[in-house]
């Protein structure tokens, strides 16, 4: 059995200091490894995301990210990445990280991803060119995916995780209002996942949305944001058989 | 960002008239929440009944409190009914089985 902690959507700032550290350090009692699904701070600043390195540094269970739209907002997503790798934070954007949990090998692949919408009401790569690199952009971080995805498979991981920010399935943002799905993100994602193969997909980024989902190909999905688990992670106990 | 004052009930005659209407003003609180030091983007307004409702979920009491100050100085003179909420943070008392 692996246990996989995870939450999206801390957006700490400097108020925030010590509010999640009393339950993550509960984690090795309930959890193998802590998954954080995105926009872990407000405006992507390094003064917000030393917030967050100080609040997973050091936890006795590994801590797995992938950055949101937040985190990228001041344009310094290589510094905020720097600030929790130097935590001890993985941050995985376009690739995979392999943990080990209670003799299993638990692979994880995680990008941030990004909107285009879902089957039959989606963004197409037409038009002016704003448009087609917004539609490009999701579909890099789709191939990434599914690239690091199948690359744990080779690596023998006895089960696989999807990470990401944006949703993979409009499943999970039921409470969201249709029109801005396309914000929220994109059947690209799912895609990725079906062709790659995975035992679970973790996302954030729809605050009103709903936890469960589940893809085309029958991949369970968990949207992890805060507001929606109301707690400071939920927790998914995977069966390697 | 904009100034309330002009967005308020009683803006002066002749200013631009688009600027009292409640969509715009919903629209401009919804900018303001997410270009300042929140950086908000999750909290939901609506007219409801003829007043707004605002709701949604904020990291922390601090967050909540800012919020509600913007809020009051984006609407002025409307009826605002608001329910926001601080993020929970406790562990969870179960895990889900897979």
């Amino acid at each position: 059995m692996m246990r996989v902690a995870a939450v999206g959507d801390i957006h700490m700032g400097p108020d925030s200091q010590g509010l999640l550290r009393p339950a993550f350090e509960t984690l090795p009692d309930c959890a193998d490894l802590l998954l954080l699904a995105g926009d872990l701070t407000r405006h992507g600043t390094p003064e917000e995301a030393r917030v967050v390195a100080q609040e997973v540094r050091d936890l006795p269970v590994p801590v797995v990210a992938v950055l949101g739209n937040h985190d990228h907002h001041d344009e310094q997503p290589e510094k905020v990445t720097a600030i929790l790798q130097d935590a001890g934070v993985t941050v995985l954007e376009g690739e995979g990280t392999v943990v080990e949990c209670g003799g299993r090998r638990l692979g994880i692949a995680g990008t941030k991803g990004f909107g285009g919408g879902f089957v039959g009401r989606s963004a197409g790569e037409f038009g002016e060119p704003v448009m087609k690199e917004f539609v490009r952009t999701t579909r890099r971080s789709a191939d990434s995916l599914r690239g690091a995805l199948e690359a744990l498979g080779r690596q023998g991981c006895d089960a696989r995780v999807a990470l990401t920010h944006f949703s993979p399935v409009a499943d999970t943002l039921a409470g969201e209002p249709p029109e801005i799905h396309p914000f929220l993100g994109s059947y690209l994602l799912a895609e990725a996942i079906d062709t790659a193969g995975a035992d679970l997909a973790v996302h954030g980024h729809a605050h009103l949305g709903t936890e469960h989902g589940m893809t085309a190909g029958g991949v369970r999905v968990r949207n992890v944001a805060q507001p929606v688990i109301r707690r400071a992670f939920n927790v998914y106990r995977l069966s390697a058989d | 960002m904009n100034d309330p004052t002009t967005h308020g009930a009683s803006a002066p005659a002749g200013s631009e008239p688009a600027a009292g209407n409640v969509d715009y003003r919903i629209a401009h609180l919804r900018d303001r929440l997410a270009a300042e030091e929140l950086g908000e983007l999750g909290v939901r307004a609506e007219v409801r009944a003829g007043a707004v409702a605002v709701t949604g979920t904020v990291p922390s009491a601090q967050c909540r409190e800012t919020l509600l100050r913007i809020v009051h100085e984006e609407l002025a003179g409307l009826t605002v009914h608001s329910d926001i909420v601080v993020a929970e943070t406790t562990r969870p008392d179960h895990a889900e089985e897979l």
